[in-house]
């Protein structure tokens, strides 16, 4: 219900991120989620993808690894650069 | 292509307004507690007992959170304390900013301890900070031995279980030990206290529990209750 939520907080991540690197595009965000964190990895993903589909980031991709605490954290940003 | 380490937690609105919260709590030394359970758990219960034990100078006060009504702040509010409800109007959690709204013209500079107690629910709460120090999950023993199996989150991210309506166990099959066997399958390091709101059992460990969690802070709340003084 609140994966909405993550999946701006992520993109909003990623756009800083960019941000400082302006030729680069962003390509695909790693992200960890534990089994405890609350989040449900598909319904992220559903949401993730129609945060992006029409924004200025698209088509990034998500890649999400799972862990098995409540880790809900950053793990790298692919980026493609000119 | 390359890519490069990101760090840090994924943070959504709710977290940037929690931490400002969570700041905010330190700097005036209060002490937050987040009571969650389900509905009917128990939760407004507790907090009455608790407030009709603590003495009326006590710098207390309560953030009742329910989806309609202000039934909770009407019985809180019995015991003199400032108390006040946030309703949510269909959402199933209180979120950070609720609670920023809610303290809204409280001088914070006033307050040792506040309570926060959530809509009743198992589950979405449990995904929002509220800048608390310390979630705390209720569970009833009508509910059944099994609520920490199946609802991990909660007990998972709970430092204190409460088993509530202790006084109902001779005439339910609630097997106690079973239910905190369960909890610390999920969360090893899990306090557990069982009370009953209704004879008041158990309530010298609830508050003794409360005492020393907030140990750390120099709150001046002192819990009413033979050996049970803080210091002042
Ligand atoms: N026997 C017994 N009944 C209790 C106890 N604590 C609460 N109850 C009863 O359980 C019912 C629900 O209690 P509340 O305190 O309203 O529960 P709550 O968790 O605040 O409920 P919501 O805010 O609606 O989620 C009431 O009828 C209480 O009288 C207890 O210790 N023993
Ligand atoms: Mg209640």
């Amino acid at each position: 219900m609140h994966e909405v939520g993550i999946a701006a907080g992520i993109l909003d991540a990623v756009r800083k991120e960019t941000a400082m690197r302006p030729a680069a595009r962003a390509v695909k965000v790693g992200v960890r989620i534990g089994e405890m964190a609350g989040i449900d990895p598909e319904s992220l993903a559903f949401c993730f993808e129609a945060l992006v589909k029409g924004s200025d980031l698209e088509p990034l991709a998500l890649e999400i690894h799972r862990a098995p605490a409540d880790e809900l954290e950053f793990v790298f940003l692919e980026l493609e650069e000119p | 292509m390359i890519r490069v380490p990101m760090e840090g937690k994924v943070l959504n609105e709710n977290e940037k307004a929690a931490a400002a919260l969570r700041a905010e709590f330190s700097r005036h030394n209060v002490f937050v507690v987040n009571l969650i359970g389900s509905p009917g758990c128990g939760k407004t219960a507790l907090l009455e007992r608790t407030l009709e034990s603590f003495d009326p100078s006590r710098r207390v006060a309560v953030l009742t959170g329910d989806i309609q009504t202000d039934a909770d702040a009407a019985r809180l509010a019995r015991y003199g304390f400032p108390v006040r409800q946030i309703t949510t109007a269909g959402a199933c959690h209180l979120d950070a900013r609720m609670v920023r709204n809610a303290l809204d013209g409280w001088d914070l500079a006033n307050l040792d301890l506040l309570f926060i107690e959530n809509v009743g629910n198992l589950v979405c709460p449990t995904s929002y900070d509220l800048g608390e120090a310390h979630k705390i999950v209720l569970l009833s023993v009508t509910e059944g031995e099994e609520k920490p199996l199946k609802y991990p989150g909660i007990f998972f991210k709970a430092d204190l279980m409460a088993m509530t309506k202790i006084d109902l166990l001779p005439y339910v099959p609630f097997r106690a030990d079973v239910a905190e066997r369960n909890a610390r399958q999920i969360h090893p390091g899990i306090e557990i206290v069982r009370v009953s709101s209704t004879t008041g059992a158990g309530m010298e460990d609830w508050l003794r529990w409360l005492r020393a969690a907030s140990a750390g802070l120099a709150v001046h709340f002192m819990l009413a209750g033979n050996n049970c003084r803080a210091p002042v």
